[in-house]
């Protein structure tokens, strides 16, 4: 494909299809629960983990990033509840701190800069997946999918309204640290494709444009990791073809479908609302 | 006697961020099956006092005793025997959900953890869509509906959750006087059928007050007098 040989090729087609689903589905509970800026956060969070294990070179970045990541979603939901502060504040407030951490370790890498393990994390690479971490992965997928399942009606509760949930006896607040740690693991092991910088695009842009196409939150969440793997493929395909980095290239096409979606949105011609009582 | 199914002793709540206390060692007990209405001006403690029932607001001192358990703001379990129907609930116009899975949430509670719910559940929703008289909208988006048709899916949500204990907050608040009067008359069919025991909180007088076995009158976080209302089942407590 586009002269590279399948080998090279397959890990990086795989890997950006569960990308592109595994962001997407958690993406949905992110957009719904208006906090687009956690995505933001955990990505620089993974970044600066994935940043400290290029610079002690004895792991794999994607397991320093998920340690990262993981911290900060354990931080998060406790800090905000007992600051009273919502968490998009804290969150804004660990952004700089994890985009400095990641700076500071790329700065004390090895060749920093110019290192392409470390612009990799930052954009994403073609060539740097690897089959075992499309098997992380799936992983990931196939776990997330059974958590969705299981733990479903209770962040179903949540994104219909946190207080409703809470007062028929949900547990809201496990639900939301829950969901937290679902945020830093997807981010953490899709890092290595996307680059941080840009994986918020995926986890965001899809599932916002599913919004678009449906009023029921079951087909939302059926949709966006639909267009997630079509925006992942197509990203894909534009990285290769045209030789631009994946994660940019991911985010053309999230940005494309948002935007479609946003015109072609069926909402548009619906009134706005029912016959009156 | 049977133990009381709702017992606050000398309650005092405060708001974060405020320095007065809404409830001012206010002590209510409400008998099982027993209706209570529950009256007074804007700011009085009306809605307080529904919230720290549920633990949705935490006291500061006293005591409040639900179905025999303390409250607290965990008793998850406990709540899931109290339908909760609040004040000025709207959901937006794009607000992603039906109104079936809207009242199907409200059971979510009782089925417990790790379970899914089942066709027993889907039967009950089902029930109530009817009861209620809204299953023609089942598979409309909620948010598209009026501010009545909503308040119907959140009487349906009461029914379906199948609590020993309903709180109605203000139910006929912000409706058209048709809407009211036809919720009203609904509120009064959901306490009937569920024959639980009701609190329901009101700065009207009107239908929801006197339908009432008692009408509690209470200013700035206090009850200042309390009188029978006209169904009268339970005597008024001295």
């Amino acid at each position: 494909m586009f002269g590279l040989p399948w080998h090279i090729v397959l890990p990086t087609l795989l890997g950006s299809l569960l990308v592109g689903a595994v962001c997407s589905a958690v993406g949905t509970l992110v957009v719904r629960m208006n906090l687009s800026s956690l995505g933001f956060a955990m990505s620089h969070a993974a970044f600066a983990g994935a940043a400290l294990g290029l610079m002690i070179s004895l792991v794999d970045p994607m397991w320093t990033a998920i340690a990262f990541a993981l911290a900060t979603a354990a931080v998060l939901g406790p800090v905000a509840d007992a600051s009273r502060l919502h968490v998009d504040t804290i969150v804004g407030a660990t952004f700089p701190l994890t985009m400095a951490l990641g700076l500071i370790f790329i700065h004390k890498t090895p060749s920093s800069g110019v290192g392409s393990g470390a612009l990799s994390l930052l954009w994403g690479s073609v060539l740097g997946v690897t089959m075992s971490q499309v098997l992380v992965l799936a992983v990931v997928a196939g776990l997330l999918a059974i958590i969705l399942v299981l733990y479903g009606k209770e962040f179903f509760a949540l994104l219909l309204d946190r207080k409703m949930a809470t007062a028929s006896g949900i547990d809201a607040r496990k639900a939301f640290y829950i969901l937290l740690f679902l945020v830093a693991i997807v981010v953490a092991v899709s890092l290595r494709v996307t680059g941080g910088l840009l994986i918020y695009a995926l986890m965001i842009l899809p599932a916002s444009a599913a919004f678009q196409w449906a009023y029921d939150i079951k087909k939302v969440l059926i949709v966006a990791p639909l267009l997630g793997i079509a925006s992942a493929t197509l990203g894909f395909l534009l990285s290769l073809g045209a030789d631009l980095p994946i994660g940019a290239s991911i985010a053309l096409a999230c940005s494309a479908i948002f935007l479609g979606s946003i015109l072609l949105s069926p909402k548009k011609r619906r009134g706005r609302r029912l016959k009156s009582f | 006697m049977d133990d009381p199914i709702v017992s606050l002793i000398d309650v005092r709540a405060v708001y974060e961020g405020e320095r007065h206390a809404t409830l001012n060692g206010l002590s209510l007990s409400v008998a099982q099956g027993e209706q209570v209405a529950i009256t007074g001006p804007n700011g009085a403690g009306k809605t307080t006092i529904l919230e720290v029932i549920n633990g949705l607001l935490p006291i500061t001192s006293g005591s409040v005793r639900v179905l025999g358990q303390p409250v607290t703001s965990g008793s998850h379990r406990l709540r899931s025997e109290i339908a909760y129907v609040p004040q000025n609930l709207f959901f937006d116009p794009e607000t992603p959900f039906i109104v079936r899975d809207v009242v199907l949430a409200a059971r979510f509670g009782k089925i417990g953890r790790w379970r899914l719910p089942g066709a027993r559940d889907r039967d009950i929703v089902q029930a109530a869509l009817i009861a209620v008289g809204i299953s023609a909208w089942a598979g409309r988006p909620v948010g598209r509906l009026s501010g009545g048709q909503q308040r119907k899916v959140l009487l349906a949500r009461a029914l379906a959750q199948e609590a020993r204990l309903l709180l109605l907050d203000e139910p006929t608040a912000n409706l058209d006087p048709n809407a009211k009067e036809e919720v009203a008359e609904l509120v009064g069919q959901v306490r009937a059928e569920l024959a639980a025991t009701s609190i329901v909180v009101s700065h009207e007088s009107g239908p929801l007050m006197t339908a009432s076995d008692r009408v509690v009158d209470i200013d700035a976080g206090r009850i200042v007098s309390t009188r029978a209302g006209t169904a009268g089942r339970v005597p008024v407590a001295s």
